[in-house]
Protein backbone atom coordinates (compact mmCIF):
# COMPACT_ATOMS: atom_id res chain seq x y z
CA UNK A 1 0.00 0.00 0.00
CA UNK A 2 2.66 2.53 0.57
CA UNK A 3 1.99 6.20 1.07
CA UNK A 4 -0.91 7.87 0.04
CA UNK A 5 -1.19 12.11 0.05
CA UNK A 6 -3.89 13.28 -0.96
CA UNK A 7 -4.55 17.23 -1.16
CA UNK A 8 -1.88 17.98 1.31
CA UNK A 9 -1.78 21.39 2.53
CA UNK A 10 -0.04 23.30 4.88
CA UNK A 11 1.31 26.88 6.03
CA UNK A 12 3.68 28.63 8.19
CA UNK A 13 2.51 32.12 9.62
CA UNK A 14 0.38 32.44 6.92
CA UNK A 15 1.96 31.36 4.00
CA UNK A 16 1.13 28.59 2.34
CA UNK A 17 4.15 25.82 2.33
CA UNK A 18 2.40 22.92 0.49
CA UNK A 19 -0.42 23.72 -1.47
CA UNK A 20 -3.00 20.78 -2.37
CA UNK A 21 -0.22 18.09 -2.64
CA UNK A 22 -1.46 14.58 -4.13
CA UNK A 23 0.99 11.52 -4.89
CA UNK A 24 1.18 7.83 -4.12
CA UNK A 25 4.42 5.84 -3.31
CA UNK A 26 4.16 1.93 -3.58
CA UNK A 27 5.97 -0.39 -1.23
CA UNK A 28 9.18 -1.35 -2.50
CA UNK A 29 9.07 2.16 -4.93
CA UNK A 30 11.32 5.13 -4.47
CA UNK A 31 9.75 8.82 -4.77
CA UNK A 32 12.10 11.32 -5.39
CA UNK A 33 10.71 15.03 -3.99
CA UNK A 34 12.88 17.95 -5.67
CA UNK A 35 12.69 21.90 -6.06
CA UNK A 36 14.28 24.80 -5.21
CA UNK A 37 15.22 25.27 -1.30
CA UNK A 38 12.11 26.01 0.87
CA UNK A 39 9.91 25.18 -1.46
CA UNK A 40 8.41 22.83 0.87
CA UNK A 41 10.06 19.13 0.19
CA UNK A 42 11.36 18.85 3.93
CA UNK A 43 8.03 19.56 4.90
CA UNK A 44 6.54 17.11 3.07
CA UNK A 45 8.49 14.20 4.97
CA UNK A 46 7.53 16.22 8.12
CA UNK A 47 4.54 16.04 7.51
CA UNK A 48 4.34 11.89 6.75
CA UNK A 49 6.51 11.47 10.10
CA UNK A 50 4.05 13.05 12.19
CA UNK A 51 6.82 15.32 13.68
CA UNK A 52 4.56 18.31 12.21
CA UNK A 53 0.47 18.60 11.88
CA UNK A 54 -1.11 18.96 8.62
CA UNK A 55 -3.59 22.19 8.10
CA UNK A 56 -5.92 19.49 5.84
CA UNK A 57 -5.85 16.77 3.15
CA UNK A 58 -5.07 12.55 4.11
CA UNK A 59 -1.46 11.19 4.82
CA UNK A 60 -2.65 7.14 4.27
CA UNK A 61 0.33 4.78 5.37
CA UNK A 62 0.54 1.11 5.05
CA UNK A 63 1.03 0.84 8.81
CA UNK A 64 3.90 0.28 10.97
CA UNK A 65 6.87 1.83 11.49
CA UNK A 66 7.89 5.20 9.71
CA UNK A 67 11.96 6.09 9.75
CA UNK A 68 13.71 9.20 8.43
CA UNK A 69 17.09 9.84 7.78
CA UNK A 70 18.28 13.16 8.36
CA UNK A 71 19.85 15.72 6.27
CA UNK A 72 23.06 16.23 8.99
CA UNK A 73 22.56 12.60 9.89
CA UNK A 74 21.08 13.37 13.63
CA UNK A 75 22.84 11.14 15.43
CA UNK A 76 22.59 11.05 18.69
CA UNK A 77 26.11 12.68 19.57
CA UNK A 78 26.29 11.55 23.24
CA UNK A 79 25.75 7.94 22.40
CA UNK A 80 27.95 4.87 20.41
CA UNK A 81 27.19 3.65 17.16
CA UNK A 82 25.79 0.60 19.25
CA UNK A 83 23.07 2.66 21.20
CA UNK A 84 22.28 5.06 18.67
CA UNK A 85 21.29 2.18 16.04
CA UNK A 86 19.46 0.26 18.77
CA UNK A 87 18.20 3.24 20.53
CA UNK A 88 14.41 2.45 19.58
CA UNK A 89 14.77 -1.12 20.59
CA UNK A 90 16.01 -0.37 24.08
CA UNK A 91 13.90 2.98 24.63
CA UNK A 92 10.91 3.01 23.11
CA UNK A 93 7.66 1.91 25.47
CA UNK A 94 6.67 -0.98 23.54
CA UNK A 95 9.80 -2.46 22.55
CA UNK A 96 11.54 -1.87 25.83
CA UNK A 97 13.01 -5.07 27.94
CA UNK A 98 11.88 -7.09 24.92
CA UNK A 99 15.51 -8.19 23.72
CA UNK A 100 18.46 -9.10 25.26
CA UNK A 101 21.52 -7.78 25.23
CA UNK A 102 23.12 -10.47 23.11
CA UNK A 103 19.77 -9.93 21.13
CA UNK A 104 20.64 -6.75 20.50
CA UNK A 105 24.20 -6.92 19.53
CA UNK A 106 23.04 -9.01 16.93
CA UNK A 107 20.53 -7.28 15.16
CA UNK A 108 23.27 -3.82 15.65
CA UNK A 109 25.54 -5.94 13.86
CA UNK A 110 23.22 -7.04 11.02
CA UNK A 111 22.52 -3.24 10.32
CA UNK A 112 25.99 -2.30 10.21
CA UNK A 113 27.01 -5.65 7.67
CA UNK A 114 24.07 -4.11 5.78
CA UNK A 115 25.81 -0.45 5.48
CA UNK A 116 29.15 -1.77 5.14
CA UNK A 117 30.31 -0.72 8.25
CA UNK A 118 30.88 -3.62 10.67
CA UNK A 119 32.46 -3.97 13.80
CA UNK A 120 32.20 0.22 14.66
CA UNK A 121 30.13 -0.47 17.33
CA UNK A 122 31.76 1.44 20.17
CA UNK A 123 32.90 4.44 17.97
CA UNK A 124 31.29 7.76 19.20
CA UNK A 125 29.29 9.76 16.09
CA UNK A 126 31.88 12.44 16.43
CA UNK A 127 34.80 9.62 15.37
CA UNK A 128 33.04 9.01 11.71
CA UNK A 129 33.17 10.67 8.10
CA UNK A 130 30.33 12.69 7.28
CA UNK A 131 29.44 9.35 5.12
CA UNK A 132 29.91 6.78 7.62
CA UNK A 133 27.38 8.86 9.93
CA UNK A 134 24.74 9.18 6.80
CA UNK A 135 24.99 5.30 6.94
CA UNK A 136 25.02 4.49 10.40
CA UNK A 137 21.48 6.82 10.52
CA UNK A 138 20.35 4.17 7.63
CA UNK A 139 20.92 1.55 10.27
CA UNK A 140 19.36 3.12 12.91
CA UNK A 141 16.48 3.90 10.62
CA UNK A 142 15.97 0.86 9.66
CA UNK A 143 16.17 -1.30 12.88
CA UNK A 144 12.62 -1.69 13.69
CA UNK A 145 12.19 -2.76 10.11
CA UNK A 146 10.20 0.30 8.85
CA UNK A 147 7.55 0.13 6.12
CA UNK A 148 8.26 3.37 4.94
CA UNK A 149 11.70 5.41 4.75
CA UNK A 150 12.15 8.93 4.32
CA UNK A 151 15.37 10.56 3.28
CA UNK A 152 15.90 13.98 3.48
CA UNK A 153 18.56 15.59 1.50
CA UNK A 154 20.70 12.31 2.25
CA UNK A 155 23.95 13.37 -0.02
CA UNK A 156 23.66 16.84 0.91
CA UNK A 157 27.48 17.88 1.88
CA UNK A 158 28.87 14.40 0.75
CA UNK A 159 31.97 13.91 -1.96
CA UNK A 160 30.59 12.48 -5.30
CA UNK A 161 31.99 9.14 -4.05
CA UNK A 162 30.10 8.77 -1.20
CA UNK A 163 26.93 10.09 -2.63
CA UNK A 164 27.19 7.50 -5.07
CA UNK A 165 27.55 5.31 -1.96
CA UNK A 166 24.75 5.89 -0.23
CA UNK A 167 22.25 6.22 -3.24
CA UNK A 168 23.31 2.59 -3.66
CA UNK A 169 22.34 2.16 -0.21
CA UNK A 170 19.20 3.68 -0.24
CA UNK A 171 18.09 1.32 -3.23
CA UNK A 172 19.68 -1.85 -1.22
CA UNK A 173 17.77 -0.64 1.54
CA UNK A 174 14.75 -0.17 -0.70
CA UNK A 175 15.38 -4.02 -1.73
CA UNK A 176 15.33 -5.43 1.09
CA UNK A 177 13.24 -4.11 3.47
CA UNK A 178 10.41 -3.48 0.52
CA UNK A 179 9.98 -0.48 2.32
CA UNK A 180 8.07 2.74 0.32
CA UNK A 181 10.93 5.48 0.04
CA UNK A 182 10.64 9.27 -0.88
CA UNK A 183 13.60 10.74 -1.04
CA UNK A 184 14.18 14.26 -0.76
CA UNK A 185 17.18 15.79 -2.85
CA UNK A 186 18.75 18.23 -4.91
CA UNK A 187 21.19 16.17 -7.05
CA UNK A 188 19.81 14.54 -10.72
CA UNK A 189 22.84 11.82 -9.87
CA UNK A 190 20.17 11.10 -6.83
CA UNK A 191 17.51 11.19 -8.91
CA UNK A 192 19.10 9.42 -11.75
CA UNK A 193 20.31 6.42 -9.62
CA UNK A 194 17.48 5.80 -7.12
CA UNK A 195 14.18 6.82 -8.03
CA UNK A 196 11.40 5.11 -9.67
CA UNK A 197 9.34 8.48 -10.01
CA UNK A 198 9.83 11.92 -9.07
CA UNK A 199 7.65 14.95 -7.82
CA UNK A 200 9.12 18.52 -8.14
CA UNK A 201 7.60 21.30 -6.33
CA UNK A 202 7.78 24.81 -6.59
CA UNK A 203 5.80 27.77 -4.34
CA UNK A 204 4.03 24.69 -2.43
CA UNK A 205 2.22 23.39 -6.01
CA UNK A 206 3.74 20.07 -7.64
CA UNK A 207 4.78 21.53 -11.33
CA UNK A 208 5.77 17.97 -12.07
CA UNK A 209 5.17 14.19 -11.22
CA UNK A 210 6.57 11.62 -13.73
CA UNK A 211 9.72 9.36 -14.46
CA UNK A 212 13.18 10.33 -14.06
CA UNK A 213 13.38 9.59 -17.90
CA UNK A 214 10.34 11.81 -18.62
CA UNK A 215 11.83 14.47 -16.18
CA UNK A 216 14.92 14.36 -18.59
CA UNK A 217 12.93 14.15 -21.61
CA UNK A 218 9.88 16.46 -20.74
CA UNK A 219 10.17 20.10 -22.01
CA UNK A 220 8.16 22.09 -19.74
CA UNK A 221 10.24 25.35 -18.48
CA UNK A 222 9.97 23.96 -14.90
CA UNK A 223 11.94 20.06 -16.04
CA UNK A 224 14.25 22.13 -18.27
CA UNK A 225 15.59 24.42 -16.10
CA UNK A 226 16.01 22.10 -13.02
CA UNK A 227 17.44 19.45 -15.50
CA UNK A 228 19.84 22.31 -16.66
CA UNK A 229 20.37 24.21 -13.44
CA UNK A 230 20.29 27.74 -15.27
CA UNK A 231 19.23 30.92 -13.31
CA UNK A 232 16.49 31.88 -15.70
CA UNK A 233 13.08 30.00 -16.07
CA UNK A 234 10.23 30.46 -14.39
CA UNK A 235 11.23 29.19 -11.16
CA UNK A 236 13.44 32.26 -8.99
CA UNK A 237 14.67 31.62 -6.04
CA UNK A 238 13.27 33.75 -3.59
CA UNK B 1 -0.84 51.28 -2.70
CA UNK B 2 0.43 50.14 0.59
CA UNK B 3 0.76 53.09 3.39
CA UNK B 4 4.08 52.48 5.44
CA UNK B 5 3.58 54.33 8.89
CA UNK B 6 6.98 55.10 10.90
CA UNK B 7 6.46 53.20 14.16
CA UNK B 8 7.11 55.69 16.69
CA UNK B 9 9.29 55.27 20.21
CA UNK B 10 6.54 54.94 22.17
CA UNK B 11 4.52 52.28 19.97
CA UNK B 12 7.99 50.34 20.01
CA UNK B 13 8.53 50.74 23.58
CA UNK B 14 5.00 49.75 24.06
CA UNK B 15 5.54 46.62 21.33
CA UNK B 16 8.62 45.90 23.13
CA UNK B 17 6.79 45.40 26.47
CA UNK B 18 3.82 43.44 25.05
CA UNK B 19 6.35 40.81 23.21
CA UNK B 20 8.17 40.52 26.44
CA UNK B 21 5.30 39.59 28.57
CA UNK B 22 3.64 37.31 25.91
CA UNK B 23 7.13 35.73 26.19
CA UNK B 24 7.20 35.61 29.97
CA UNK B 25 3.71 34.20 29.67
CA UNK B 26 4.31 31.36 27.21
CA UNK B 27 7.89 30.45 28.65
CA UNK B 28 5.56 29.89 32.20
CA UNK B 29 3.15 27.65 30.04
CA UNK B 30 5.83 25.11 28.67
CA UNK B 31 7.25 24.67 31.77
CA UNK B 32 3.95 23.75 33.44
CA UNK B 33 3.01 21.76 30.07
CA UNK B 34 6.58 19.87 29.96
CA UNK B 35 6.47 19.20 33.71
CA UNK B 36 2.92 17.58 33.54
CA UNK B 37 3.93 15.57 30.19
CA UNK B 38 6.99 14.35 32.59
CA UNK B 39 4.53 13.29 35.16
CA UNK B 40 2.55 11.52 32.83
CA UNK B 41 5.18 9.64 31.60
CA UNK B 42 6.70 7.89 35.13
CA UNK B 43 4.26 5.21 34.65
CA UNK B 44 6.37 3.80 31.99
CA UNK B 45 9.80 3.89 33.53
CA UNK B 46 10.85 6.02 31.44
CA UNK B 47 14.16 6.32 32.98
CA UNK B 48 17.11 3.55 33.77
CA UNK B 49 19.02 3.59 37.09
CA UNK B 50 21.93 4.06 35.07
CA UNK B 51 21.08 6.73 33.46
CA UNK B 52 19.73 8.21 36.46
CA UNK B 53 23.43 7.96 38.13
CA UNK B 54 24.83 9.89 35.45
CA UNK B 55 22.64 12.81 36.26
CA UNK B 56 22.92 12.41 39.62
CA UNK B 57 27.02 12.60 39.25
CA UNK B 58 26.55 15.45 36.94
CA UNK B 59 24.48 17.48 39.12
CA UNK B 60 25.64 16.54 42.86
CA UNK B 61 29.14 15.86 42.39
CA UNK B 62 30.56 17.92 39.40
CA UNK B 63 29.28 20.85 41.03
CA UNK B 64 30.17 20.30 44.40
CA UNK B 65 33.31 22.04 44.53
CA UNK B 66 31.99 24.99 43.39
CA UNK B 67 29.57 25.09 45.23
CA UNK B 68 31.39 24.88 48.53
CA UNK B 69 33.57 27.21 47.44
CA UNK B 70 31.34 29.91 47.56
CA UNK B 71 28.58 28.88 49.99
CA UNK B 72 31.94 28.56 52.28
CA UNK B 73 33.39 32.72 51.22
CA UNK B 74 30.18 33.95 51.78
CA UNK B 75 30.21 31.97 55.48
CA UNK B 76 33.23 33.04 56.24
CA UNK B 77 32.67 37.09 54.90
CA UNK B 78 29.70 36.69 56.92
CA UNK B 79 31.73 35.75 60.05
CA UNK B 80 34.21 38.10 59.49
CA UNK B 81 32.11 41.42 59.40
CA UNK B 82 29.81 40.49 62.29
CA UNK B 83 31.88 38.32 64.39
CA UNK B 84 34.10 41.10 65.55
CA UNK B 85 31.54 43.35 66.46
CA UNK B 86 29.58 41.15 68.16
CA UNK B 87 32.19 39.56 70.35
CA UNK B 88 33.38 43.55 70.91
CA UNK B 89 29.34 44.20 71.82
CA UNK B 90 29.33 41.33 74.41
CA UNK B 91 27.45 39.11 71.92
CA UNK B 92 29.92 36.46 71.17
CA UNK B 93 27.71 33.75 71.96
CA UNK B 94 25.17 34.11 69.50
CA UNK B 95 27.86 34.10 66.62
CA UNK B 96 27.69 30.95 65.50
CA UNK B 97 23.64 31.10 65.88
CA UNK B 98 23.22 33.81 63.19
CA UNK B 99 25.76 32.15 60.71
CA UNK B 100 24.05 28.63 61.17
CA UNK B 101 20.50 30.25 60.97
CA UNK B 102 21.56 32.59 57.64
CA UNK B 103 23.49 29.62 56.34
CA UNK B 104 20.73 26.97 56.73
CA UNK B 105 17.81 28.78 56.50
CA UNK B 106 18.90 30.82 53.54
CA UNK B 107 22.65 31.36 52.51
CA UNK B 108 23.86 27.60 51.34
CA UNK B 109 20.41 26.46 49.50
CA UNK B 110 20.36 30.18 47.56
CA UNK B 111 24.11 30.08 46.57
CA UNK B 112 24.45 25.99 45.61
CA UNK B 113 20.89 27.19 43.64
CA UNK B 114 22.92 29.97 41.89
CA UNK B 115 25.77 27.72 41.39
CA UNK B 116 24.53 24.51 40.21
CA UNK B 117 22.12 27.31 37.71
CA UNK B 118 25.67 28.60 36.81
CA UNK B 119 27.16 25.16 36.11
CA UNK B 120 24.73 22.83 35.44
CA UNK B 121 21.67 24.63 34.35
CA UNK B 122 23.21 26.35 31.96
CA UNK B 123 24.72 22.95 30.77
CA UNK B 124 21.59 21.01 30.37
CA UNK B 125 19.91 23.86 29.10
CA UNK B 126 22.95 24.03 26.04
CA UNK B 127 22.69 20.57 26.15
CA UNK B 128 19.08 19.84 25.12
CA UNK B 129 19.12 22.94 22.97
CA UNK B 130 21.78 22.02 20.70
CA UNK B 131 20.24 18.37 20.15
CA UNK B 132 17.01 20.55 19.18
CA UNK B 133 18.58 22.62 16.69
CA UNK B 134 20.66 19.65 15.27
CA UNK B 135 17.23 17.28 14.73
CA UNK B 136 18.37 15.05 17.64
CA UNK B 137 14.97 15.68 18.95
CA UNK B 138 13.57 15.23 16.24
CA UNK B 139 14.78 11.64 15.76
CA UNK B 140 14.32 10.70 18.69
CA UNK B 141 10.36 11.29 18.02
CA UNK B 142 10.67 9.71 14.80
CA UNK B 143 11.77 6.80 16.73
CA UNK B 144 8.94 6.78 18.64
CA UNK B 145 10.48 7.84 21.80
CA UNK B 146 9.00 10.77 24.16
CA UNK B 147 11.58 13.39 24.11
CA UNK B 148 10.37 14.48 27.36
CA UNK B 149 10.09 11.48 28.93
CA UNK B 150 13.46 10.24 27.92
CA UNK B 151 15.68 13.80 28.47
CA UNK B 152 13.64 15.25 31.25
CA UNK B 153 12.68 12.95 33.42
CA UNK B 154 16.74 11.67 34.68
CA UNK B 155 17.59 15.25 34.34
CA UNK B 156 14.46 16.49 36.74
CA UNK B 157 15.34 13.32 39.06
CA UNK B 158 18.43 13.93 39.05
CA UNK B 159 18.06 17.79 40.17
CA UNK B 160 15.57 17.01 42.88
CA UNK B 161 17.76 14.03 44.26
CA UNK B 162 20.75 16.10 44.65
CA UNK B 163 20.07 19.72 45.63
CA UNK B 164 19.25 18.83 49.03
CA UNK B 165 22.12 17.01 49.20
CA UNK B 166 24.53 19.81 47.96
CA UNK B 167 22.51 22.39 49.93
CA UNK B 168 23.33 20.07 53.71
CA UNK B 169 27.02 19.82 52.56
CA UNK B 170 27.30 23.32 51.75
CA UNK B 171 25.38 24.18 55.03
CA UNK B 172 27.90 22.07 57.22
CA UNK B 173 30.99 23.93 55.31
CA UNK B 174 29.32 27.30 55.72
CA UNK B 175 28.86 26.74 59.46
CA UNK B 176 32.35 25.26 59.65
CA UNK B 177 33.68 27.88 57.64
CA UNK B 178 32.18 30.65 60.20
CA UNK B 179 33.69 29.42 62.92
CA UNK B 180 37.22 29.34 61.68
CA UNK B 181 37.05 32.97 60.37
CA UNK B 182 35.20 33.62 63.96
CA UNK B 183 37.91 32.27 65.94
CA UNK B 184 40.41 34.12 63.22
CA UNK B 185 39.49 37.01 63.54
CA UNK B 186 37.87 37.46 67.10
CA UNK B 187 39.26 34.37 69.19
CA UNK B 188 35.57 33.23 69.60
CA UNK B 189 36.15 29.94 70.62
CA UNK B 190 35.24 26.31 68.72
CA UNK B 191 32.95 25.36 72.10
CA UNK B 192 31.28 28.55 72.50
CA UNK B 193 30.20 29.01 68.16
CA UNK B 194 29.03 25.44 68.44
CA UNK B 195 27.57 26.09 71.39
CA UNK B 196 25.70 28.63 69.64
CA UNK B 197 25.13 26.96 66.65
CA UNK B 198 23.14 24.16 68.85
CA UNK B 199 21.02 26.48 70.71
CA UNK B 200 20.14 28.82 67.67
CA UNK B 201 19.56 25.70 65.36
CA UNK B 202 15.73 24.52 65.28
CA UNK B 203 14.75 20.83 63.69
CA UNK B 204 12.41 23.23 61.21
CA UNK B 205 14.74 25.12 59.93
CA UNK B 206 16.78 21.87 58.86
CA UNK B 207 13.70 20.63 57.44
CA UNK B 208 12.60 24.11 55.70
CA UNK B 209 16.22 23.71 54.19
CA UNK B 210 15.34 20.16 52.49
CA UNK B 211 12.30 20.74 51.43
CA UNK B 212 13.16 24.18 49.76
CA UNK B 213 16.20 22.36 48.54
CA UNK B 214 14.03 19.55 46.51
CA UNK B 215 11.58 22.67 45.27
CA UNK B 216 15.22 24.55 44.11
CA UNK B 217 16.32 21.03 42.13
CA UNK B 218 12.72 20.58 40.67
CA UNK B 219 12.62 24.92 39.65
CA UNK B 220 16.32 24.59 38.54
CA UNK B 221 15.69 21.09 36.17
CA UNK B 222 12.29 21.71 34.88
CA UNK B 223 13.16 25.01 33.60
CA UNK B 224 16.98 24.48 31.98
CA UNK B 225 15.22 21.37 30.72
CA UNK B 226 12.66 23.15 29.40
CA UNK B 227 14.08 26.20 27.83
CA UNK B 228 16.66 24.02 26.18
CA UNK B 229 13.60 22.42 24.45
CA UNK B 230 12.69 25.53 22.68
CA UNK B 231 15.37 26.52 21.02
CA UNK B 232 15.31 27.00 17.59
CA UNK B 233 17.59 28.94 14.39
CA UNK B 234 20.78 27.37 15.24
CA UNK B 235 24.10 28.04 17.48
CA UNK B 236 22.09 31.68 18.23
CA UNK B 237 19.44 29.75 19.53
CA UNK B 238 21.33 27.47 21.56
CA UNK B 239 22.89 30.53 23.01
CA UNK B 240 19.71 32.60 23.92
CA UNK B 241 17.43 29.39 25.33
CA UNK B 242 21.41 28.91 27.97
CA UNK B 243 20.18 32.43 28.32
CA UNK B 244 16.72 32.08 29.09
CA UNK B 245 17.62 29.05 30.95
CA UNK B 246 19.83 31.03 33.62
CA UNK B 247 17.79 34.00 33.95
CA UNK B 248 14.41 32.40 34.55
CA UNK B 249 16.25 29.76 36.98
CA UNK B 250 17.51 32.91 39.34
CA UNK B 251 14.15 34.44 39.36
CA UNK B 252 12.25 31.30 39.73
CA UNK B 253 14.43 30.33 43.14
CA UNK B 254 14.39 33.60 44.58
CA UNK B 255 10.62 33.68 44.28
CA UNK B 256 10.34 30.14 45.57
CA UNK B 257 12.41 31.48 48.22
CA UNK B 258 10.21 34.52 49.17
CA UNK B 259 7.53 31.34 49.21
CA UNK B 260 9.06 29.37 51.73
CA UNK B 261 10.45 32.55 53.72
CA UNK B 262 6.81 33.85 53.85
CA UNK B 263 5.23 30.57 54.56
CA UNK B 264 7.30 28.68 57.13
CA UNK B 265 9.09 32.08 58.82
CA UNK B 266 6.00 34.30 59.63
Amino acid sequence: MGITVKNLVKSFDKKVILDNISFKVDDGKILSVVGFSGSGKSTVLKLISGLIEKDSGEIITSGGDIAMVFQYSALFDSLNVFDNISFALQERKDLRGKYTRKELEKIVAEKLELVGLSGIEEKFPSELSGGMQKRVSFARAIVTEPKIILYDEPTAGLDPISSTLIEDYIVRLKNETNAASIVVTHQMSTIRRTADSVLMLYNGHAVFEGSPEELCRENTPYTRQFVEATIDGPMKMN
Amino acid sequence: MKVYYKATYTYKFIRMFFQEFENIISTLGNVIMYGIELVKGLKNKPTTLKELMVQCARFGISSLPITLSIVGMTSVIVAMQVAGEMVKQGAGNYVGMLVAILMVREEAAIMAGFAIISMIGSSLASEIATMKVTEQIDAIRVLKVNPIHYLFTPRVFAGVLMMPLVVIISSLVGIIGGAIASNVVSGLSYKAYFDSVWFGLKMHDLQVCIIKSFAFGLVISLISCSCGMEARNGAKGVGQATTKAVVWSFVAIVIVDLIFAAACFY
